[in-house]
């Protein structure tokens, strides 16, 4: 076996991961400038933003795109000055923080594109640099929990500082993992993530227990700002009050009330909170990844039942009577429907809180553009899938985005035209037909200059259709146009590729000179998503189910043996050279051209070899080569015409062609047949 | 069989470190997404290698290590530190802290094979 | 009445027609999904306007020898029932208006040789025009069968 192993298969998720990381780090800097117009800080989400902006470093350093290296350094020690300084970070700041995020974003794309990376932007690179973060007003700290004195930064003091201010308990809560806990699922990332939930989580330090013999050793001491109950906050912290070594109430008017009325509540604390009335209503949160590999492997069931299904019909045609087995397979088929479409509910998310980020980009957009601005969010009680909320956000949030910079026009040219001097941006959503939810961005600005589009592309345009079809072309998406024309050139070839290609919905425009543009987009409540490795083989891409997938080799001529294959009577000459040896880790795997099996390619150069399970025992196919693993929509494939064995659905890998997902198992049935028969 | 702990608040960091690793053959890799949950698996199990990274919400590595070191039954542990911060000082640091192993990011596959193997206890016959 | 609007395209050397109302749209033919497995006939898959479609080569269908695929190739995407599929055609051009009353009966032998894919016959201003069965072509027995 090979010692190299090749990062490049790991392009597709960088990509993944980089683009979230920027939309994380460009959130945060909202946020801060919502905190810097209020006078607070925000020394967490300078940290979160700190972090986002070092593992884009790391991860771009790993693929090798040094541009994207220097410009994350770069920010990142801006960004460390700004949280030794207590978490003040200038508009200045800010603003030139959110132009690297840009740069940075835009080199991901030309490396998902498979484009060429814009160099190192030495200008910008030099302005951040000459870039001081603001040191925050020293003030002095009222109360100091004991035991925590020295222990905590700049910022988290003001942040104590700030709900002393406010009347807001802080806690010192202790958890003690143990192994009881682990297999019920506590953990200390999921008590800090539901103590995060429901106050201001300051800081977590781990204590090692003293003691020889003690199996656990280790105690996590935890500072928590928040209204909740003591109860609430010992039941978060570990379901069970034993698991909870201390909670105590730091605030002193807190500690005053604990003592005068021996009851447990915090003062003036308002028990009925959001997160508790969650609590009691029994709401579980759930890792969207944990519903994801429900779904999966419920798929993976489906594709199951389909051979047996298989099976009787060919035990049928032996002549034996399969009416019991037929019955009992029917009566599964249902149930697994209706599993589907209880896996389904649970993935459902409301819209309203999908939406709710949008707030946060309108504020900050308004002010950076000076453009009064409100944003109207209609959402009623609409509910999607999170996983296609999860796609829809960013095509939104370009729309959005697109709406407020280009299409509301200053206040004095709106009051010229008589409309009122604060834009509108209004996104409403309702539900059309079963499956379907139809998001309209409505905006009240300047509308697009269709003649001006024209000019620029150089063809006529009749149409709101045709408008959004040159709008909506890669090429066309420059900011040049956007800004020299007023247009919706920006992003609208994302937007489009979100709600077309991904989602498999519709887009549509509808714009009236000087009174304003609605685009409208028709999504899917949900869809299928599959973590899937992709490959090469032959000339074409293929994807298949990563969870099928236990490993991948290298093969070369050396590893490989090819066995006898007399010609046979019958068979074709394909099937004969199809399968050969391989030995890894002491055992024989039989290794199937995959090439050759779907009679595409010779496979002589293949170089991967994707290892599966079929019936407990190991069996590879080997591909030209690996592409790299992502998240996937996979849609299935219903038309007859291309309904083939070992085919299962179509996937769009971003070139806007269908990629091909196959199931290696009935592949692998399927040679078995053609040489048996 | 080894059992190695990966600790990197990045997913995609973790698989690719685990990618590089392969070649080792039969090793469990078991995850970790922050220094706080680093600890807590540490506490609970053994394990033969720890890969660490630096920079991590709430607890650092730099804790992890100062936490493992303190404790009698973890003194010995091997731990290879995995960060993007590759200047002699932070090395020193990291080294000073009780990390048996530094590689700084970006690495190439072989050489966090070559450190872990290092490291490894029972040392398997290098390629 | 529009339902006598017929788009014309050419295979090979004859020229073919089809309802109007049957196509949905052209597109120009560009790199199809190849489909191992599915009848030879089938081009492969392609993605127009956001649907996966799968086309079906006519050269291939109508028993003719493959040829350099050209600019002028055309997918005309028709739709019968629920379905979408795609008409790989060697080009088309035109939507004419073809009479109802000016379709004939093809000759038998035209009918059987042709496998039931030409429907019927028409002269417009003495140019020949085979009617297609479209949901033959798309292999809609299959969808039953």
């Amino acid at each position: 076996m090979s010692e190299r192993v090749d990062l490049q298969e790991f392009v597709g998720a960088f990509v993944a991961e980089a683009e979230e990381l920027a939309a994380a780090a460009n959130l945060s800097l909202l946020e801060i400038e919502v905190a810097n117009t209020e006078g607070t800080t925000r020394p967490r989400i300078v940290r979160d933003l700190f972090r986002a902006l070092h593992t884009i470093k790391g991860l771009a350093g790993m693929m090798g795109v040094e541009p994207i290296v220097e410009i994350a350094h770069a920010l990142e020690t801006l960004i460390r000055s700004a949280d030794r300084a207590g978490g003040l970070l200038s508009p200045k700041a800010v603003e030139i923080a959110l132009q690297g995020i840009g740069e940075i974003s835009e080199r991901v794309q030309a490396v998902a594109e498979r484009r060429q990376v814009a160099g190192i932007p030495v200008q910008l690179i030099a302005t951040i640099a000459s870039i001081d973060a603001e040191p925050a007003a020293t003030r002095l700290i009222k109360k100091i929990p004991s035991g925590w004195e020295g222990r905590l930064t700049v910022g988290e003091l003001q942040q104590l500082d700030h709900a002393h201010d406010t009347a807001i308990p802080v806690w010192a809560v202790t958890f003690m993992p143990s192994a009881s806990n682990v297999t019920r699922g506590i953990t200390i990332a999921s008590v800090r993530r539901d103590l995060a939930a429901i106050g201001e989580l300051v800081r977590v330090f781990p204590r090692a227990l003293a003691g020889p013999g003690d199996a656990t050793g280790v105690a996590f001491d935890m500072l928590l700002i928040s209204k909740a109950s003591r109860d609430v906050i010992a039941a978060t912290a570990a379901t069970e009050l034993v698991d909870i070594v201390a909670v105590v109430a730091h605030s002193a008017a807190a500690v005053a009330e604990i003592a005068a009325s021996g009851a447990p509540d915090a003062p003036g604390a308002p028990d009925r909170d959001d997160h508790v009335t969650a609590i009691g209503r029994a709401v579980v949160r759930v890792d969207l990844s944990r519903l994801d590999e429900l779904q999966e492997q419920l798929s993976l069931l489906i594709v199951s039942r389909f051979r047996l299904e298989h099976e009787i019909a060919a035990i049928a045609k032996l002549g034996h009577d399969v009416r019991r087995l037929r019955e009992i397979a029917q009566l599964q088929g249902r149930q697994l429907r209706d599993l589907r479409r209880a896996i389904l509910r649970a993935r459902m998310v409301r819209v309203a809180d999908v939406l709710e980020p949008l707030n946060l980009l309108v504020r900050g957009l308004a002010r950076s553009t000076r453009r009064p601005v409100q944003l109207v969010l209609e959402a009623g009680d609409t509910e999607l899938d999170k996983a296609v909320a999860d796609r829809l956000l960013p095509a939104l949030i370009h729309l959005v985005r697109n709406a407020v910079d280009h299409a509301i026009e200053a206040p004095e040219e709106r009051a010229a035209a008589g409309k009122p001097t604060t834009g509108t941006v209004r996104v409403s959503c309702v539900a059309v037909a079963a499956n379907h939810i139809e998001l309209v961005v409505r905006d009240d600005g300047q509308g697009i200059d269709r003649d001006a589009i024209a000019r620029r592309a150089k063809r006529p345009i009749a149409s709101d259709a045709e408008l959004l079809e040159v709008l909506t072309r890669p090429g066309f998406s420059t900011r040049e146009v956007a800004t020299t024309t007023s247009g919706r050139g920006l992003g609208m070839d994302i937007v489009q590729r979100v709600a077309v290609a991904e989602l498999g919905g519709e887009l549509a425009l509808q714009t009236t000179l000087g009174a304003g543009t609605a685009f409208t987009l028709r999504v899917p409540i949900t869809i299928a998503v599959m973590d899937v490795f992709s490959f090469q083989c032959g000339a074409q891409c293929f994807v298949v189910p990563a969870s099928l997938v236990e490993e991948i080799f290298e093969v070369s001529a050396e590893t490989v043996s090819v066995g006898p294959s007399p010609p046979r009577p019958g068979a074709g000459a394909s099937t004969n050279s199809a399968v050969s040896l391989f030995e890894h880790r002491g055992q024989a795997i039989p290794l199937l051209s995959l090439g050759a099996l779907l009679e595409i390619d010779s496979g002589a150069r293949a170089r991967k070899a994707l290892v599966i399970r079929r019936n407990g025992q190991p069996m590879a196919f080997s591909v030209d080569r690996m592409i790299g693993r992502q998240e996937v929509v996979v849609r299935s494939i219903d038309d007859p015409l291309v309904t083939v064995p070992g085919i299962t659905g179509t996937t769009d890998l971003g070139d806007g062609r269908p990629t091909l997902m196959l199931d290696l198992n009935e592949l692998a049935s399927v040679y078995r047949d053609r040489v048996a028969s | 069989m080894k059992r190695l702990l990966i600790v990197d608040d990045s997913k995609l960091m973790r698989d690719m470190v685990a990618a590089c690793l392969r070649p080792l053959g039969e090793v469990a890799f078991e995850f970790a997404a922050t220094g706080l949950e680093a600890i807590e698996r540490l506490a609970l199990a053994g394990f033969d290698l720890v890969i660490l990274d630096i920079n991590m919400p709430d607890v650092g590595g730099l804790e992890v290590i100062e936490f493992v070191r303190a404790q009698d039954r973890l003194r010995t542990l091997p731990i290879v530190v995995v960060t993007t911060r590759g200047d002699d000082a932070s090395r020193a640091r990291v080294i000073d802290a009780g990390a048996s192993g530094f590689l700084a990011k970006p690495f190439a596959p072989a050489e966090i094979l070559e450190a872990v193997r290092r490291f490894l206890p029972g040392k398997q016959p290098t390629a | 009445m529009t339902n006598d609007l017929h788009v014309t395209f050419r295979v090979g050397t004859a020229s073919y027609a089809v309802p109007a109302a049957q196509v949905l749209h052209l597109e120009s033919f560009e790199n199809a999904t190849l489909v191992p497995g599915a009848p030879a006939y089938v081009a492969g898959l392609v993605q127009v306007r956001g649907r996966v479609v799968p086309v079906v080569d006519l050269r291939v269908r109508f028993g003719l020898p493959p040829v350099e695929r050209t600019i002028d190739n055309r997918v005309l995407v028709v739709q019968v029932g629920t379905r979408v599929a795609g008409l790989l055609v060697d080009s088309a051009r035109e939507v004419l208006r073809i009479d109802e009353t000016s379709f004939e009966k093809p000759p038998e032998m035209i009918e059987r040789q042709s496998a039931g894919f030409v429907t019927a016959v028409a002269t417009v201003t003495k140019r020949l025009f085979l009617l297609v069965d479209v949901p033959r072509l798309i292999g809609e027995e299959l969808a039953h069968g």
